[in-house]
């Protein structure tokens, strides 16, 4: 996933002399420092999570962001690396956030190379949004924007008559990054025992080239679109194999869905809906492949009075063949309902012109029982430099989806000064 | 030579005609408020201007916003599209922000956030939100309806040298507009609002808007600076327009999601 940095550094060399406006430094980018402090010590951790109860911080680090962005009429180019020091654990690595060639045509848009793609209508809760995402990131305080990773693609994009469909061709697949054995993050981990463990090489051959659709078109000032994808789980399945030794793989997945955003009565509404194939395990009988499930989203916005927004979304998600799932479950397990129901609020408060925000975004399932909280106040200093200070709060039961990051939960503080 | 000479003389009669309708009576407030209305948000078919706003705090704190606004009329005073590229604070750098605004109800609202590539719906229920935190509100930004007030002319005065109507709106419904009062002075040769001074609710003065400088652009007279000062809270915002362009053949299909995603340069620079 990392890259080395010298790729950007040799494109800011090559485009620095790029015909730009005078006014417009060719240049941008941010420093950053960010830390969180655990709030929640895990009474206890397995052998493979042993860094989990040692770290007092799941957080700490400094980012230094360079992006380049030249741009001509029919053209543009953009490249986004970082520099990051970990304090916590004692490395400088860099990264190749964002790279690519945008090309327009009258009725063709094509972007190539290494970009965030992002679809659906929900506010952190995917349906059709398939592409790779970086939870340890999420749950660690970073800002939101790193959550969602790049990929190495094609992405075309065609209009007509104003309908637009969009092809997405990832050839290399990137999985999502989630708290591993060895990391300094807690979670839930059925198989804590197995310490031997090794990771399909998750970038299929060519055949396997991962690919989505979108069909999307606004009627009446509704956007409507049509979404299908055809390649693999982000998150991996796990089997565990004579030594014993624990293999990771990515199970294939395909994903039909639609989404509609629009406002009406004062506010947004969206919905969106999406049905996921697990072709391996169509029966339900795997248990270490995801069963197949349908989800379903629907949420509203609302701006109340000037510059304080509610936003709320329900959302489900179906289980396929629930007696399967029951009956081949392994020991250790999560015993995971039929159905998973989540409720989530978003408070969003402007002050001081706009440059002081009190948010709060609270997520949970009413019938599991697990929940994420996020207090957080933003402050722009000045036009170049903000300061965030909030809380991730996690909890609920131990095998839930969010239960199981309890003990990370933490106090965050993140100052950026971009340029 | 015939075929030419009937339609001059109608022309000059037709002339003639409008010009002794107007020393005979001054047009009603209605009349002036319409006019302005057009001759502020409406002229050339389609517009595109660098705004470079300045925020400035009582104690002379400042923050400096600059964006690339595009305007397209689909009617003459009614639907309009609106489409804005940021290139200042480097915070909101390349975000985007689009606006289908409609006369007689909700705007439809994008927002695009380049860090996540994503496509983003603003309710946009309250048109008194300040706009990127300025002291100019949505309203302010893209226009009220004159037929939300009723409308009074109050006397002809001179403001800043120059002949002006001075109008009188009240909201018909007073929960539509955060003024209870507004007074705008607007000018005879241009039809542009040379000051407005918005009262509240107590009948206090809060805010005051004045043009500071008129330039014809192909032909449209357009106010290229503009100050809103909250006289409440000493905060006030300054905005020039630089680079007015209008007419320039923009095609209402540009604003859409596709710019958003992948904007045009004609709509960035």
């Amino acid at each position: 996933m990392r890259r080395r940095l010298a790729p950007v550094v040799l494109a800011a060399l090559v485009v620095g002399p790029a015909p730009l406006s005078a006014e417009e430094l060719p240049l941008h980018g941010f420093l950053q420092a960010a830390s969180a402090y655990r709030l929640i010590r895990p009474d206890r951790c397995p052998h493979t999570q042993r860094l989990a109860c040692r770290e007092e911080f799941v957080l700490g680090e400094g980012r230094a962001r360079v992006e380049v962005e030249p741009r001509g009429e029919r053209w543009a180019l953009s490249a986004k690396g970082e520099l990051i020091g970990d304090a916590v654990g004692g490395e400088v690595d860099g990264e190749f956030r964002e790279g690519y060639l945008d090309l327009r045509f009258p009725a063709l848009d094509l972007r190539l190379g290494r970009q965030i793609i992002t679809w659906g209508v929900g506010d952190l809760i995917f349906v059709n949004d398939v592409f790779p995402k970086d939870w340890v990131a999420f749950i660690s305080g970073l800002p939101l924007e790193y959550l969602k990773k790049g990929s190495d693609a094609l992405n075309a994009t065609g209009h007509w008559g104003g309908t637009s469909l969009q092809l997405v061709l990832i050839p290399r697949f990137e999985a999502d990054t989630l708290p591993v054995a060895g990391g300094r993050l807690r979670f839930h981990d059925p198989m804590a025992a197995v310490e031997h463990r090794n990771t399909d090489d998750p970038s299929p051959a060519l055949e396997r080239t991962e690919a989505g659709l979108r069909l999307f078109r606004n009627v009446a000032g509704w956007d409507f679109s049509l979404y299908a994808y055809r390649g693999f789980f982000h998150s991996p399945g796990a089997e565990v194999e004579p030594g014993p030794r624990l293999r990771l793989f990515f199970p294939p997945l395909n994903v039909y869905g639609a989404s509609v955003q629009g406002a009406a009565l004062g506010g947004v509404w969206s919905l969106e809906g999406g049905s996921y194939d697990s072709r391996q395990d169509r029966s339900g009988r795997n248990p270490s492949v995801e069963n197949s499930s349908v989800k379903l989203l629907g949420g509203y916005q609302r701006e109340i009075v000037p510059d304080l927004t509610l936003a709320a979304q329900y959302s489900v998600q179906v289980m396929q063949d629930h007696d399967a799932y029951l009956s081949t479950r392994g020991p250790g397990m999560a015993r995971r309902p039929a159905a998973r129901h989540v409720l989530t609020l978003r408070v969003t408060q402007l002050l001081l012109h706009q440059t002081l925000k009190l948010g709060l975004f609270v997520l949970g399932s009413p019938n599991e029982g697990d929940f994420y909280v996020n207090p957080e106040v933003k402050y722009n200093l000045t036009d170049a430099l903000w300061a965030a200070l909030g809380v991730n709060l996690f909890g609920g039961p131990r095998r839930a989806e969010f239960g199981q990051f309890e003990g990370n939960s933490n106090l965050y503080a993140v100052v950026r000064y971009a340029f | 030579m015939k075929r030419l000479l009937l339609p001059l003389i109608a022309g000059i009669a037709t002339g003639a005609l409008v010009a002794f309708a107007a020393w005979a009576q001054a047009p009603t407030a209605e009349e002036i408020m319409r006019r302005s209305h057009l001759a502020m948000y409406y002229p050339g078919e389609d517009m595109r201007a660098r705004v470079t706003m300045r925020l400035v705090s009582k104690d002379g704190g400042e923050r400096i916003r600059g964006m690339v606004l595009s305007r397209r009329n689909l009617q003459e005073g009614g639907e309009q599209r609106y489409f804005i590229y940021f290139h200042r604070p480097p915070d909101v750098r390349d975000m985007a922000f689009l606006v289908w605004k409609y006369p007689a109800r909700d705007d439809d609202r994008w927002l695009y956030v380049p860090a996540l590539k994503l496509v983003r719906r603003i309710a946009a229920s309250d048109k008194h939100t300040s706009f990127v935190g300025s002291d100019f509100s949505y309203e302010d930004v893209s226009g009220r309806e004159p037929e939300e007030d009723t409308q009074k002319l109050l006397r002809e005065e001179k403001a800043g040298g120059r002949d002006a109507y001075v109008v009188e709106s009240v909201p018909k419904d007073a929960g539509s507009a955060e003024f209870s009062r507004k007074l705008s002075w607007i000018d005879k040769a241009t039809w542009l609002p040379l000051k407005e001074e918005y009262y509240d609710r107590r009948g206090d003065l809060t805010r005051v808007f004045s043009a500071e400088e008129l330039k014809e652009v192909q032909g449209y007279w357009t106010v290229v600076k503009r100050l809103m000062k909250n006289v409440q809270t000493g905060h006030w915002t300054e905005t020039v327009l630089t680079d007015v362009r209008y007419k320039l053949k923009l095609s209402p299909d540009l604003f859409n999601e596709r710019a958003l995603r992948a904007p045009p340069s004609e709509l960035i620079r």
